[in-house]
């Protein structure tokens, strides 16, 4: 079998493939795995175990091309670029870039199975599998994310096996230059030596340069570690303030490394105290235990660190996650999470002492504390230490992740939470449309297979369309809801086709799926566990 | 003395060398013996050959003209050395001497521009010009594109004597194919600005639509979404003084945004239709940002006498009316004032393959389309009984006639009126007058509906214009009418003629496509704007078409598929996806690599271009 995989330009997202490389290898011995990477990341990529070719893109030429207007010679890179990929005839494609872009290259590649985003022939966006359906749509409603990107990774591709790890092989080459580095700055290799990623992608998630300071004087003071400073040449200003305060305490590596490089120092390292960044991944993936910090939008149930004990701090505030598209102006979560509580996190973690680190969370409550871990199914959960939440989101979260676990996994769901009647509202509000909903589509269906009145099949195509414009409505309006009916939209643009019979089989089918899982969702908040099926279309 | 041969000998010499003009332009020589000689009559110098005065101006000298030309061509072949591969293009035929001293002196094609067919006879009569005839391509004017285009680098070499006589004709010819010589490499950003409403607000649409096809880059500005809140100013009081100040203010709040639509825009050239409401203040502000302006006031100067204040403003004025306005405006606009009739646009005026619903709603003999002013409502009174069907508002209180008013007297959209000109068989078109009772004995100007009812391919009785001629040839192309006693009678001649009435709208659609849509409007515009304006305008380069990158690809798949677009597309990745937004059907995969490339510049190129 020859598998295409596609993540074009994320440093932690590509890291966060390996697992399904390697179970794809696993479950499918002999098969032969193509990465199709932007250029400069094709680093990430040679470090990942199971990649049999990399197939890179130079964006930054294509990028000069089309600034030039050279438009002929851009045409003629993709087009080059998609001929050779046609030329592979992969049996499969795997598409983790979710944007138009990618979709559109999808489309051109033409792989038969091609799972992720790609396109109809007519140009319109496909969610082509149910697990990529339901990360596009939970990347939409965050507070329910239920799973970690790489088990959606792994489940599109139809991998259940593979390690509950990151990997990435760290060069030898770049191991020795690391270390001559730091021996040069004075570390022994006995030295207790923990990394601060001082950067995240948007400034709202970045702790401030104060904090990392007061982390680095604990540190010393009670472990007698050495920091070193990790991040782009974007955090070197950062960097400088943290020197500045700290001297030789630190060592500035900021924008010093290669990709290969920061491996070799984050495997070098103790502990990597890190916001939600690819160099969180880069240390899961050379073994290193990292104590990450949430702020802002990231949260660490869909993106944390994939992998057993590591520690997630996230703010315990009402407002989080933020939206991606929210620009905060007064960023209060970065603030209550104080340096003491980062390094008590940090010596409790070096040294294994997860009852340190229950202790830590029960005295510092402002924050989520989360340990990292594979549930009976081997999904990745992290799972909450001291005390509970004050936040109905969690409940939430764990309501939608035993939904979805039945729903596509068939799992039996166990009901560890008392009844959520708010919620339940909600729920059963949305059932009761969806079985109309379902009945009607029932009806189309009829109509669609008599095809003798056109007349009335339109009208009843139309009562649907005005149903499942008020299921989003429900949706939009109530967040329990949210995570179904935008699930719903996705699937309904996945209906394809020409054929009015065929389009009006497959609708029926995907209300009577929608109707199943909003009677789940109902009896999950109900606090009960899956009932009896019963013929629910009205 | 009288130097032309005699009759018969004129008759012989006329006659061998129309020969040698046939031989490269069969048409131009038929119009040109269909033509009158020139009343003047040539004289003999003193080195015997003739020479001629026309309209009081010495063609050539009176001594020896030859030698004149030889001094003349030598300077000119100097001027051409210095061009690469240049065309030279005289401006001028006179006797010919000067273009034969040109000929001899340079290899060079060499095309000679003489709109006077009368001058061409005469020297055809008088001198022995099959050599030059044989030499050189004569073109008669009007110029088309086309042909500038085909000569290239064009040099310019205006003999003095023609452009003296010939003054408008000439100047406007050099104007032109200078102007053209320079647009030809050039893509304009143009920013079109609409009026809040009336009725040249559609005519910035038509535009936009001409220049986008002519391959510039243009951006409308629409202000017709701040109608309502220049209609809504009553609503503060109902005081007119107080209302004046507001509406001060609401034009200052448009004069900023027009000004921010500048800035974001970086045009060119800023094109404003009559009513758009720059002000001087507001044009000023343009000009200092580097910006051409540009007006074309598509208006009757005597009923909208704005224009004055605000003509100073521009660096071009176009108008739509000749004459006393016309000198009026070059003496306000500091010369760049010129004459601009209006058009049709053949996507939106054209025939229609109605259906009979369509019909039945708006079939009839006699149709007008247009609002109720004074003359129409009394010249009409008299056709009730012809099967007159009235569209359009403002005939409330028209009495008898209002019995034709369709729709109570409803707006009429510009696709319904296409309809109406479509299922009609004799369309009236009474040009507007508040101060006479029928047609305008001083009319002059031609209004939208005449050429867009050409273009529609529908009859028209039309009242006769000052400035009709030139453009439609009564008789032939449209029937016209003086008086509105007229009507009745003529109306019942055309109803009995269908057939002539098919004839004479055929030919009018196909003149008004070949002269007087608004593309060829814009191309004349422009080419004024660029004659003028050259140097500011050539910093700013032409970007390739989409024709020209088809071409460059010839038969490879991308070629392909650049050869279904229109080939003035400008071949960027915006303009390429645009005409991807209407498609229909299966992506081929030159599309969906154009649509990746522009998801790729929409994610990452985008922000650094800017």
């Amino acid at each position: 079998m020859k598998v295409l995989v596609v993540n074009l330009t994320r440093f932690g997202d590509l890291l966060q493939t390996g697992p399904t490389i390697e179970g794809l290898k696993e479950q499918h011995p002999g098969c032969h795995v193509t990465v199709v990477v932007e250029h400069n990341f094709a680093e990430v990529v040679r470090g990942l175990p199971g990649v049999d070719r990399i197939h890179e893109l130079d964006l930054d030429a294509l990028g000069r091309l089309l600034l030039a207007d050279d438009l002929r010679a851009a045409y003629h890179t993709v087009d080059d670029a998609v001929s050779a990929l046609r030329a592979e005839r992969f049996d499969l494609a795997l598409n983790y870039s979710s944007s138009r872009m990618s979709a559109v290259l999808l489309r051109l590649i033409g792989v038969p199975d091609t799972r992720g985003w790609t396109m109809t022939t007519d140009g319109f966006r496909l969610i082509s599998h149910p697990w990529s359906r339901l990360f596009s749509a939970s990347c939409l409603v965050r507070r329910q994310a239920p799973f970690n990107l790489v088990d959606y990774y792994k489940r599109v591709a139809g991998v259940t096996r593979g390690p509950r790890r990151l990997r990435y092989e760290v060069p030898a080459a770049a191991r020795i230059r690391i270390a001559e580095r730091l021996a040069a700055a004075g570390v022994q290799t006995d030295t207790p030596l923990v990394g601060l990623q001082l950067g995240a992608s948007k400034a709202v998630r970045r702790w401030p340069a104060a904090s990392f300071v007061g982390v680095a004087r604990a540190l010393q003071v009670r472990l007698g570690a050495r920091v070193v400073l990790c991040g782009g040449n974007g955090d070197r200003a950062v960097a400088e303030e943290i020197t500045a305060a700290v001297g030789d305490l630190a060592i500035d590596l900021c924008g010093r490394t290669s990709i290969g490089e920061l491996g070799a120092l984050l495997e070098r390292t103790d502990v990597l105290v890190t916001g939600d960044t690819g160099p969180m991944h880069m240390a899961v993936a050379v073994g290193t235990p990292v104590v990450s910090l949430f702020f802002g939008p990231a949260l660490p149930f869909d993106t944390g660190p994939y992998g057993e004990d590591h520690v997630c701090l996230h703010a315990d505030v009402a407002c989080a996650p933020c939206d991606h598209n929210v620009t905060c102006l007064q960023p209060f979560c970065r603030e209550t999470l104080s340096p003491e509580a980062v390094a008590d996190a940090v010596v409790a973690r070096r040294a294994g002492d997860w009852a340190a680190i229950d202790a830590a969370a029960a005295r510092w409550s402002g924050f989520g504390w989360y340990r990292t871990g594979f549930d009976a199914e081997g999904l990745f959960e992290a799972r909450r230490l001291g005390p509970p939440s004050a936040q109905t989101g969690e409940t939430l979260r764990q309501v939608y992740r035993s939904l979805w676990k039945a729903e596509l996994e068939g799992t039996t769901p166990a009901v560890s939470w008392p009844p959520q009647p708010a919620a339940a509202a909600a729920a059963h509000a949305v059932r009761a449309v969806a079985a109309d909903a379902c009945a009607q589509a029932g009806r189309v269906e009829q109509l669609a297979r008599d095809a003798t009145d056109v007349e009335a099949l339109e009208a009843a195509a139309q009562t649907l369309e005005a149903l499942d414009t008020e299921l989003l409505r429900l949706g939009a309006i109530h967040e329990p809801a949210a995570l179904l009916t935008q699930v719903l939209r996705f699937d309904k643009e996945n209906i394809v086709g020409d054929d009015v019979h065929g389009l009006a089989v497959a609708t029926r089918a995907l209300h009577e799926t929608l109707l199943g899982r909003a009677d789940r969702l109902v009896q999950l908040l109900d606090g009960r566990g899956a009932g009896p099926e019963e013929d629910r279309c009205r | 003395m009288d130097v032309r041969p005699t009759n018969a000998g004129a008759r012989a010499t006329l006659e061998a060398n129309l020969r040698a003009l046939r031989a490269r332009d069969p048409t131009l020589a038929a119009r040109v013996e269909a033509a009158s000689s020139l009343p003047e009559t040539p004289v003999a110098t003193s080195s015997g050959q003739p020479t001629l005065t026309a309209d009081g101006v010495l063609l050539h000298n009176a001594h020896d003209p030859r030698r004149e030309a030889a001094r003349w061509g030598e300077a000119q072949r100097e001027r051409l050395a210095m061009a690469d591969d240049p065309v030279a293009v005289v401006l001028g035929f006179g006797l010919g001497y000067h273009v034969e001293a040109l000929g001899a002196v340079w290899d060079g094609p060499l095309v000679v521009v003489e709109p006077d067919l009368g001058l061409l006879r005469t020297a055809l009569e008088t001198r022995e010009l099959c050599a030059v005839l044989a030499r050189v391509t004569l073109v008669p004017g009007p110029i088309d594109a086309a042909t500038v285009d085909g000569w290239g680098a064009a040099v310019l070499l205006p003999h003095a004597p023609s452009l003296l006589r010939e003054g408008d004709v000439l100047r406007g010819l050099r104007e032109r194919i200078a102007g053209r010589t320079v647009l030809r490499d050039l893509r304009l950003r143009v920013l079109v600005v609409s009026p809040l409403a009336g009725g040249s607000y559609p005519i910035t649409g038509y535009c936009a639509r001409a220049l986008a096809e002519l391959g510039h880059d243009v951006t409308v500005l629409d202000l017709a979404p701040f109608a309502g809140g220049m209609d809504a100013i009553g609503t503060f009081t109902p005081r007119a003084g107080a209302r004046c100040v507001i509406e001060t203010a609401f034009g200052r709040f448009l004069g900023a945004g027009i000004i921010a639509a500048v800035e974001a825009v970086k045009p060119d050239l800023v094109l404003a239709m009559a009513q758009a409401p720059l002000d001087p203040a507001v044009l000023d502000e343009i000009g200092r940002r580097g910006v051409l302006r540009a007006f074309w006031f598509v208006e009757d100067h005597r009923l909208f006498p704005y224009w004055r204040e605000v003509i100073g403003g521009y660096d071009h004025f176009f108008g739509i009316q000749q004459g006393a306005f016309l000198t009026e405006a070059r003496r306000l606009g500091n010369g760049r004032a010129a004459y601009l009739p209006l058009a049709a646009d053949p996507v939106v005026h054209r025939p229609l393959a109605l259906t009979a619903a369509e019909r039945a709603e708006y079939a009839a003999p006699v149709s007008f389309v247009g609002a109720g002013y004074r003359n129409r409502r009394l010249a009409f009174r008299a056709l009730l009984d012809s099967g007159l069907r009235i569209w359009g508002t403002e005939w409330g209180g028209a009495g008898p006639v209002e019995a034709a008013l369709q729709r109570k007297g409803a707006r009429i959209s510009t696709a319904d009126s296409v309809r109406i000109f479509n299922a009609t068989e004799v369309n009236l078109n009474l040009h507007s007058s508040t101060w006479v009772d029928g047609v305008d004995p001083v009319g002059d100007f031609v209004n939208p509906r005449t050429f867009e009812l050409a273009a529609a391919g529908a009859f028209q009785l039309v009242d006769a214009r000052a400035l009709l001629p030139p453009l439609f040839t009564a008789g032939t192309e449209l029937a016209t009418f003086t008086d509105a006693a007229e009507l009745r009678p003529l109306l019942r001649h055309w109803l009995a003629h269908p057939e002539e009435r098919v004839v004479l709208a055929a030919a009018a659609r196909t003149r008004c496509l070949a002269q007087h849509t608004y593309r060829h409007r814009m191309e004349t515009l422009l080419e004024m704007v660029c004659a003028a304006d050259a140097e500011r305008l050539a910093a700013r380069p032409r970007g390739a078409t989409v024709g020209d990158a088809a071409r460059a690809e010839g038969g490879t798949p991308l070629g392909g598929f650049l050869a279904t677009l229109p080939p003035q597309t400008p071949f960027t990745l915006d303009g390429v996806v645009q005409r991807l937004l209407h498609h229909e059907g299966d992506l081929t995969d030159p599309e969906a690599v154009m649509l990746f490339l522009h998801q790729f510049d929409e994610l990452y190129v985008k922000e650094a271009r800017q």
